[in-house]
């Protein structure tokens, strides 16, 4: 097992050192960028395994035609093998002069999958097909642009740990017309995905005061204040219930209104003493998600990073953006 | 994403639709040759696939495709009777075409399918290479690479005619190129022996000459072959297209002389010195399955492969399988074998010995009222004029053992191979050595291309008669009977009689009083030739005329040259057209500097974001790099001024403001240092 392990490992680093060069060849060539038009510097070309299999053929009509001395199937098999040259030209010419926009990633939680959104954009008046378009490990899609000037695309890329994640080079590869040849471009669009820690539930930190509110709640069911919500029970109000909820088809829920000595709560950095950087980010994320379910307010303090209590889905993105980014700083810009 | 994926790699339903469109077309113009089950498969098969596709069916399982292509074989070999000919191969392909439609799920089945379609396509080509039929084969080129189109088009396509546009433009914009591979790729012999055509039967004359082989010949309106004089065309009356030479009578036919009873002084023809001007022309014949050649008198071959024999024909020594284009010199005048040697003179006068004592009978008694051999030979040609004798494309039946007694005493009507048979009997009864020769008699000359157009109802038996002093004397016995046969054709010598093709009633022969039925055959026929002589025919002999005329002598790097030079030419106008379609229509120069003044601020490290409006970036360079305030603030509100302001559009203000941009951008603060 160890033996085999050394072996993989220096067969990995073998193939990664190949794959390095290859990766910083391709930096050169095509260097990352949000917008990129496809022209012959990016674009590769080779016959397709059908490709091959038609010089088989070839070979054969060419066979037939030399045996029987037939100059009919010696013009089939030069009329076959030009049309063969003929399709690099046209196979090339349905990548070329395409644009690709980077538009947008969405953020992601390890091992979910990020949403890239890319826009493909045409030049001239020719139209492109069967354009496909897929990131390593990710999700693949088909477009075309034959009646339509541009098209947006979206694709799903699983993510890996926290912070910026670059999901690699993008492929976009085509084999219109004839699937003879195989068009293709790896291109690095400049767009990173933001990962979030990965929640990891804890009871309330011991001794400070993160995480749970100050003061003491009261649910109170004639108070203003919107708490959260909790399965009805029998003996709640029907004002209490939460009516849009039920028509969307979800559970009978009440709502519950509180009021608060104070309702702030701090998500403090300093309150685990003792534990790993990335598990202490876990759990404060979980608690960021949590507080933020329950609709309190929160506010967040690690070493560098102030964020003042608040509540709602900008706030809770710019949280969690911080915990994603702590340390990893440098990556983002 | 499993199921799209799945659903992916399935093949479009445009793509099936065209996919079963080019098997039928393919299929079609092998229906005469096949068996009728064939077709049958080809239905089912088509509509097996389609209830699959409406999900009315399911593919066939293991078991059942196994047994399918077991009982194909065995139908196969039912019909054909064997496995090995190349029409029971043809057939056992096509119904692997047609079975591959039950497996065609993937992308890939359809690679296999429609490879297989362009290999049958060829394998058409090895039945006809005729321009009609190599039109449809390029029809059904294109057919079959629409579905390889089909197979890459969104799988919402629908099925319109229009799809065919594409292949059709692809292989147009390959055609030149072919056409310089075709006639510069070198041409070599064939690398081992194929499957012939077992079934194709020999054409033309045969080596066995019975009382009637001829006259049933004539029945027929195919082209034998074509020739084209390079002079004037000699009379019609002197065309005897010499084929076979008949020295061997035996049970009532006529056989030529085998190789191995020719002795060895015999094998080679006899050293001639050829007299007067030679004519020179070129033959393009038509497969007969055979192996002799068709020339006039006294020919010499002007190319190699083709060999002459003892008795100054012409032979190749493999069978014609496909058609041959043969150039060949003759010396009508010269006279063959001026001295005739024993072992000769004793062949060309053998006859079974009790045969036709009748005919013997007459021979001897007009010899003997003649003075010499020249004199018996009128004499016997006078009989023939004087006594009743009829010309007729229907002879009666010679049934009596002595079929010549019957014929010259009481039927008295017969075709060329009558009076030649008859005419050699009573030569060689009465001591003067003969012959039967067979072969074409004069031809049809098309005034289009000047070609004479030989068809096997121009098949003709006459005689050679071997005269002190003057060799072997061409005598047709048929002209004495019917001189219009050599003068003007056998149409009008049978005109009367109304016998003339009359079992192929929609032949244009028939029609050759129409005017312009005849003329549109004729040029037709002008472009058969030219098709015939230039691309089906065109060979190694003719690749080496070709390129002597180019390029005056033969050297691989002026041929590689030449293949390349050809390409480029061919392919750069192609991929310019492709791509100029494609090409981003150019910034206006106002735009294109503000990209510019982008870039520069990049290296500044401010960059631009999407979508981030020129004013708004401004304004952040500005706010970020303050010594750059002012200069920034200045370029983007003169940009614009031009772009969405209402700037003068006129050209003299608009260069202006132009100008002005561009030196704005000049001007950077600490563009020096920055380098």
């Amino acid at each position: 097992m160890p033996v085999n392990a050394v072996e993989t490992a220096r067969s990995a680093a073998e193939s990664g050192r190949f794959s390095r060069q290859f990766s910083r060849w391709l930096d050169r060539r095509i260097p990352p960028a949000r917008s990129v038009t496809l022209d012959q510097r990016r674009i590769f070309i080779f016959p397709s395994l059908p490709g091959l299999f038609f010089f088989v053929l070839l070979l054969l009509i060419l066979l037939t035609a030399i045996n029987y001395q037939n100059n009919m199937a010696y013009a089939v098999a030069f009329l076959l093998a030009t049309l063969f040259v003929v399709s690099i030209l046209h196979t090339y010419a349905n990548l070329a002069g395409l644009t690709l926009h980077a538009l947008s990633a969405t953020p992601a939680f390890p091992g979910q999958r990020s949403e890239f959104r890319l826009r493909l954009q045409r030049s001239g008046k020719a139209a492109h097909y069967a354009l496909r378009l897929s990131w390593p490990q990710g999700s693949d899609s088909v477009v075309s642009l034959a009646d339509r000037e541009s098209c947006e695309v979206a694709l799903y890329v699983p993510v890996g740990n926290r912070g910026w994640h670059n999901p690699g080079r993008l492929l976009l590869e085509s084999r219109y017309p004839l699937g003879l040849l195989r068009c293709w471009t790896w291109l690095d669009l400049d767009l990173q995905a933001l990962v979030y820690p990965r929640p990891l539930p804890t009871t309330a930190p011991p001794g400070g005061d993160g995480g749970r509110p100050e003061g003491n709640a009261r649910e109170t069911a004639g108070s203003d204040d919107f708490h959260g919500f909790r399965s009805y029970r029998p003996g709640d109000s029907l004002r209490q219930v939460h009516w849009k909820a039920v028509a969307r088809g979800h559970s009978l829920q009440s709502k519950v209104y509180a009021a608060y000595a104070s309702r702030t709560a701090w998500l403090d950095w300093e309150a685990f003493p003792g534990i790993a950087t990335e598990q202490r980010l876990s759990y404060l994320c979980y608690w960021a998600l949590a507080l933020e379910k329950r609709g309190e307010d929160y506010g967040l303090t690690l070493p560098g990073v102030d964020i003042a209590p608040a509540s709602g889905e900008a706030h809770q993105d710019r949280v969690l953006a911080a915990l994603a980014l702590y340390q990893h700083g440098a990556a983002a810009s | 994403m499993k199921r799209a994926a799945a659903a992916g790699t399935l093949i479009p339903r445009n793509a099936l639709v065209w996919i079963i469109i080019s098997q039928f077309a393919l299929l079609a113009p092998h229906l005469l040759r096949l068996p009728l089950w064939l077709v049958l498969v080809y239905l089912g098969t088509a509509v097996w696939r389609l209830l699959v596709f409406q999900g009315r069916a399911s593919f066939p399982g293991r078991l059942v495709r196994a047994s399918l292509a077991l009982g194909g074989c065995v139908a196969v070999f039912l019909s054909y009777g064997n496995l090995l000919g190349l029409e029971p191969t043809v057939a056992l392909l096509l119904i692997a075409f047609a079975f591959k439609l039950l497996e065609l799920v993937k992308p890939k089945d359809a690679y296999v399918l429609l490879f297989l379609g362009y290999f049958i396509c060829v394998i058409g080509f090895l039945f006809s290479q005729d321009i009609l039929f190599v039109l449809y084969s390029l029809f059904t080129l294109v057919l079959v690479t629409t579905g390889l189109v089909a197979l890459h088009r969104p799988r919402e396509d629908h099925f319109r005619l229009g799809s065919l546009r594409l292949p059709a433009l692809m292989l147009a914009q390959a055609f030149p190129l072919m056409l310089v591979l075709f006639f510069l790729f070198p041409r070599i012999g064939p690398l081992w022996t194929v499957p012939v055509k077992s079934h194709a039967a020999k054409t033309g004359v045969s080596d066995f000459m019975r009382p009637g082989d001829i006259s049933e010949l004539s029945q027929s309106d195919d082209v034998a072959f074509r020739v084209q004089f390079e002079g004037d065309i000699p009379p019609k009356s002197e065309l005897y297209w010499r084929g076979l030479v008949f020295s061997v009578l035996e049970e009532g036919a006529w056989r030529s002389l085998r190789y191995n009873e020719l002795p060895g002084l015999e094998l080679r023809p006899p050293a001639v010195e050829p007299e007067g001007e030679p004519l020179a022309y070129t033959v393009l014949m038509l497969p007969t399955q055979q192996n002799w050649l068709y020339s006039l008198r006294y020919a010499q071959p002007a190319q190699r492969g083709i060999l002459s024999t003892a008795d100054y024909r012409l032979y190749s020594p493999v069978e014609i399988e496909e058609q041959l284009q043969y150039r060949v010199r003759s010396w009508p005048g010269t006279p063959l074998d001026p001295e005739l040697s024993d072992w000769r003179r004793e062949t060309e006068l053998a006859l079974p010995v009790q045969d036709n004592p009748a005919t013997r009978a007459l021979a001897q008694r007009l010899r003997d009222g003649a003075a010499d051999s020249a004199a018996f030979v009128d004499a016997v040609l006078q009989y023939f004029r004087d006594e009743p004798f009829v010309y007729t494309l229907q002879p009666p039946l010679l049934t009596a053992e002595n079929s010549m007694d019957q014929f010259l005493l009481q039927t008295r009507r017969g075709f060329c191979e009558h009076y030649a048979y008859a005419f050699v009997v009573m030569m060689r009864a009465a001591g003067v050595p003969a012959r039967v020769v067979a072969g074409y008699q004069g031809g049809e000359i098309n005034p289009v291309n000047r070609t004479v157009i030989v068809h096997q109802f121009d098949a003709h038996a006459w005689a050679e008669v071997w005269l002190e002093g003057r060799g072997w004397v061409r005598i047709d016995p048929t002209a004495a009977v019917s001189p219009d046969r050599i003068e003007l054709g056998l149409e009008e010598a049978v005109a009367a009689e109304g016998s003339f093709l009359a079992n192929s009633p929609l032949s244009p022969l028939r029609y050759r009083g129409v005017n312009w039925v005849n003329m549109l055959r004729l040029r037709y026929d002008a472009l058969t030739y030219r098709w015939q002589s230039w691309v089906t025919g065109f060979d190694g002999e003719a690749q080496y005329r070709l390129l002597q005329d180019l390029f005056g002598s033969i050297r691989a790097p002026v041929f590689a040259g030449a293949i390349l030079l050809s390409g480029v030419v061919v392919l750069v106008p192609v991929g310019w057209l492709l791509l100029q379609r494609r090409r981003p229509r150019p910034l206006p120069p106002e735009q294109r500097l503000f990209l510019e003044f982008c870039e520069q601020m990049r290296r500044r490290g401010m960059t631009r974001a999407t979508g981030e409006a020129p004013g708004s970036f401004g304004r952040r360079v500005a706010r970020e790099a303050p010594q750059l305030a002012g200069w920034a603030m200045q370029f983007i509100d003169a940009f614009e001024q031009l772009e969405y302001g209402g700037a003068p559009r006129d050209a003299a203000a608009y260069r202006q403001h132009l100008a002005g941009l561009r030196q704005q951008l000049r001007r950077v603060p600490g563009h020096r240092h920055q380098g």
